[in-house]
């Protein structure tokens, strides 16, 4: 993960596309996650750095960065679990894939793991709940989850990393 | 106007009001948290439930349990607020409003005043059931004004809606979603809009409590009384409250036709002035202390001799915007019992002439801070609504936010809380805007400016309630005249286009009407240092720091033979004058104000002077000793003051009620409710006489024009006393225009030396685009060596790099 919060072009990119349309707010969760896929999550420094391109006082991006669970204004791991607590899930056995995921992690919800790769964290629906129960890790959906097929996971998406 | 039956009882109510207030109307207070008259409905707090039994023929057929304030009143619905339903489901929602609420009210600054108590013994809610962890979080430090206790939200939004919706505030909002929302900044800091304040008001519980007030009294210890806040000419309803002898805080008051229900942070916490320990309580001859009686008797000797030496003309008034009507009023009935002709009810010749203008011309084209509201178009010429009454800033915002639209044409960098087009014009060009405007002659302008000034009168002349409103200070006397002008040009058959004007005082435009007769402070000036003018007697004005040429007031006030001034203020007119009679700050008295609009305003008094706590107690409890001073000797209404030196005792209700009968145009003003909606005067003024020409510019090599500009928190007389504010007091720091930057060689932030007629200041420049070239732009700023400049005067300057 690069340690700058956008690149030159990526600045750039948002400044002039701020100019040109007529409600620059529109971009906030553009800019927020090209920050955050660059730098791993969003320090303040990237919700000033927003604010100033799309010309909005820092409150202003706040709250649109703490209003989504998926933006991330803490640390968090290479990946970030996501496990659905919405009804559907919860009807077909989320909680224990939760207790699984804490059990093997040695995390709880919140946690990241000590390897620096997992971070654990409650969501609302995935919209997969004709697979239910799913998780979402980084930015892949896993659907009719087993304990067993979520160890299976785990060890590819850590493998992934490694390479 | 649909009728609708609310608990067996029928009540008809305007098109649009929801059924929420319909069934406040039959006296039926139903719960509710996130509805506000001014915020209007959002149905997020599900607590106004009332079910609905009948819906209308008119519209879709409603039944069942709803949100009442949700709901439009129509015709034939049948409502009850009783039934077991909806009061079942009323009792729910506030247990768990209540749920994470401490359980702790003793300690909190909002008990006694608090809704969520209200509401919750309203809503049923009485023995908790919930035993489980309750959510806390860590509080903000907001700055000087507000205390933040986020454990006691209740999730309404009100505070949100107010400052961010309302007022236009970007520093302040909700954070988070779901079960983790924090109402806060982005960091602690001092909240950055000038209207903060009114989120106290907002909050129905004990979140945001006003933090100068702090643990200071129970609201049911406060003395309150509906009054008028004395900070600016919008005369916004206040309601102040104090106890043990000391003002401790003001809140807003309702005014449907002024501020509606919110107030400015200068009117909020501009109220430190009465319980200052340097304010002058006592009479006093010279430097001696003594009582009412022998101080009134040496005033009266001292002007009956100087009468009898140099005759009545010797003698001469000065009343003040800042005064109330009837005390102005009681001034001159001295200068008449005196046989003086030779009063003002203004020290600055400008302002003076501006407010006398004003006071003449506005007739039927005046509008009130709710017709400004509700207005499609607004033109502000020279107006910087937020540093000159900005409440009218927020009428603006009120009015754009509805879907109108607004302009600006000035030279100063204007701050604005709503969008607008800015054309810097350079001050000597406003006239000529305007008068262009009237006539729609633009030739003399670049093609740019033509462009915009086209768009602009295209635009009110579509508009359906287009309003034109003025400064004052930067328009002066015959820009004033020339704003209604226009206005009146606007204006067609099937509809008017309104003007306003920004004075001075809160209440200019009352004394503008009173002082038809009066020479003008010019004159008095002159024959002060004639030496025809022996004596001076001055009601809440401070000649010696409020004439624009301060040496020549100077000068004239040194050759005055006696010197006498009523004040509740410690002015330098006040230290300075031979004989002094404390008077009543304005929350201690009743009286009235006519506003920018001509509205008479009558208030009440909240308290009665006396040394305040503070004081006596040394910030301690109540002292258990005797007091030092006499009874009675104590400050003393102005206007009771001056009646007693024609050895007269009127009460107030006999001065309104000669007032209205000498005078037609204030008719109605002693039947009027104090703290009500008051009512416009019933006539005009008369035009002063010309003032002097505006010198040409630029007169030297390299001048700059100097504008002095009023700024909030730093230019109004009484909250400059009031040190509750000195944490926000504005930045002594001069504006320029990039260009006359390059030009001079000076950058942003550097400290140059501003060279004026009235001597030289070191001042740190601020380089700005959205101004005009050729001017500086220097804030207003009282007690200190900035005083000395006054807005409304064109005077030119040199900026000179410190060192060349
Ligand atoms: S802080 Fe007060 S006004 Fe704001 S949402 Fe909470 S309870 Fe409502
Ligand atoms: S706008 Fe003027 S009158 Fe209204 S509260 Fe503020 S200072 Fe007072
Ligand atoms: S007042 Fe109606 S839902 Fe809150």
């Amino acid at each position: 993960m690069a340690e700058v919060l956008l690149t030159e072009d990526q600045l750039d990119h948002f400044r002039v596309r701020a100019a040109e349309i007529a409600h620059p707010r529109e971009l906030v969760i553009d800019v927020l996650r090209a920050i955050q896929s660059n730098f791993g999550w969003v320090p303040d420094e990237g919700v000033e750095l927003t604010g100033e391109i799309l010309r909005l006082s820092p409150l202003q991006v706040e709250e649109v960065a703490t209003f989504y669970d998926k933006i991330f204004r803490q640390p968090v791991g290479k990946r970030v679990i996501h496990v659905c607590d919405s009804v559907c899930c919860w009807s077909r056995g989320a909680e224990e894939i939760y207790a699984h995921l804490q059990k093997t992690l040695g995390i709880s919800p919140g946690g990241t793991t000590s390897d620096g790769v997992f971070t654990l964290l409650p969501t609302c629906c995935l919209g997969a709940c004709g697979e239910a129960p799913a998780v979402m890790i980084g930015l892949t959906t896993y659907g009719d989850l087993t304990p067993e097929r979520l160890d299976e996971i785990l060890e590819r998406e850590r493998a992934a990393l490694e390479e | 106007m649909p009728t609708i039956t609310i608990d067996n009882q029928r009540v008809t109510v305007p098109e649009g009001t929801n059924v929420l207030e319909a069934a406040k109307k039959l006296g039926i207070v139903i719960p509710h948290f996130c509805y506000h008259e001014a915020l209007g409905a959002v149905g997020a707090c599900r607590l106004c439930a009332m079910t609905f039994l009948e819906g209308s023929d008119k519209g879709p057929k409603l039944k069942g349990v709803h949100m009442s304030c949700m709901v439009t009143a129509r015709d034939g619905m049948v409502v009850s607020t009783l039934d077991e339903e909806s009061a079942d489901l009323r009792r729910h929602v506030i247990e768990w409003l209540m749920m994470n609420h401490p359980h702790d009210c003793p300690v909190c600054d909002e008990g006694g005043e608090c809704q969520l108590q209200d509401m919750t013994v309203a809503g049923g809610h009485g023995i908790r059931r919930y035993r489980g962890l309750k959510k806390t979080y860590v509080n903000q430090d907001l700055g000087p004004f507000i205390s933040h206790e986020m454990n006691r939200c209740i999730q309404c939004y009100r505070c949100v809606r107010t400052y961010q919706d309302y007022c236009g505030g970007t520093d302040f909002g909700v954070l988070g979603c779901n079960q983790r929302i924090y109402f806060g900044r982005f960091r602690d800091g001092t909240l950055q809009s000038p209207f903060s304040g009114n989120i106290v008001d907002a909050c129905p519980t004990g979140v945001f409590t006003d933090r100068t007030y702090r643990f200071r009294a129970r609201p049911w210890d406060l003395e309150e009384a509906p009054s008028v806040c004395p900070h600016c000419s919008l005369g916004c309803a206040v309601i102040p409250g104090a106890r043990y002898r000391e003002l401790q805080r003001v809140r807003a008051g309702v005014n449907a036709k002024t501020n509606g229900f919110f107030i400015c942070d200068q009117g909020r916490f501009g109220y430190g002035h009465a319980n200052r320990p340097d304010r002058p309580r006592s009479p006093r001859l010279g430097e001696r202390e003594v009582s009412w009686p022998e101080a009134l008797g040496a005033l009266r000797r001292e002007l009956e001799i100087i009468i009898a030496e140099h005759g009545s003309q010797a003698v001469a008034f000065l009343g003040s915007s800042r005064a109330s009507l009837e005390s102005n009023a009681q001034l001159l009935e001295l200068a008449r019992f005196f046989g003086s002709e030779n009063f003002a009810l203004e020290i600055d010749p400008e302002r003076d002439r501006a407010a006398r203008t004003t006071a003449a011309l506005l007739g039927e084209c005046a509008r009130s801070q709710e017709e400004v509201r509700r207005s499609d178009f607004v033109l502000l010429v020279g107006a910087d609504p937020l540093n000159e009454g900005p409440m009218m800033a927020l009428a603006v915002r009120q009015a754009v936010r509805a879907g109108g639209s607004a302009a600006l044409i000035d030279p100063r960098p204007v701050e604005l809380p709503f969008a607008a087009t800015h054309l810097p014009l350079s001050p000597q060009n406003l006239p000529e805007v305007l008068k262009a405007l009237a006539e729609e002659r633009f030739e003399r302008f670049s093609a740019r400016e033509r462009t915009v000034l086209a768009g602009i009168s295209a635009r009110i002349k579509e508009a359906k309630r287009p309003v034109l409103i003025g400064g004052g200070n930067l328009l002066g006397s015959s820009g004033a005249q020339l704003l209604i002008e226009a206005a009146r040009a606007f204006s067609r058959g099937d509809r008017a286009c309104g003007a306003a004007l920004l004075l001075a005082g809160p209440n200019s435009f009352g004394s503008a009407l009173l002082a038809a007769q009066s020479p003008g402070p010019d004159r008095l000036l002159a024959q002060m240092q004639e030496g025809r003018i022996r004596a001076l007697l001055c009601l809440e004005s401070d000649p010696f720091a409020d004439h624009p040429e301060p040496g020549r007031a100077r000068m004239a006030l040194s050759r005055l033979k006696l010197l006498a001034a009523l004040d509740y203020l410690p002015t330098e007119t006040a230290r300075r004058c031979d004989i002094f009679l404390p008077t009543t700050a304005p929350a201690e008295s009743a009286g009235t104000y006519v506003n920018f609009e001509g509205r008479m305003l009558p208030f009440g008094s909240v308290f009665d002077p006396g040394v305040p706590i503070q004081i006596t107690g040394g910030g301690d409890h109540p002292p258990r000793s005797f007091e030092a001073h006499t009874p009675g000797s104590l400050p003393r209404p102005a206007w009771a003051a001056l009646a007693a030196l024609r050895g007269d005792s009127l009460s107030l209700a006999h001065i309104r009620r000669n007032l209205q009968r000498s005078d037609a145009r204030f008719a109605g003003l002693a039947e009027l409710e104090e703290g009500g909606e008051g009512r416009r005067v019933n006539g005009a003024g008369q035009m002063p006489g010309h003032g002097p020409e505006l010198p040409k510019h630029p007169s030297a090599e390299g001048a700059l024009r100097l504008v002095v500009t009023e700024c909030l928190f730093g230019s109004e007389t009484i909250a400059s006393f009031s040190p509750v504010l000195d944490p926000v007091r504005p930045a002594p720091v001069v504006r320029l225009h990039v260009e006359d930057g390059v030009r001079l060689g000076i950058h942003d932030g550097e400290k140059v030396r501003l060279r004026t007629e009235l001597g030289d200041l070191a001042v740190e420049v601020r380089l700005c685009e959205a101004m005009a070239p050729g001017i500086v732009v220097l804030p207003r700023l009282r007690q200190g060596e900035w005083e000395i400049f006054v807005p409304g005067v064109h005077r030119d300057c040199i900026l000179q790099k410190e060192g060349g």
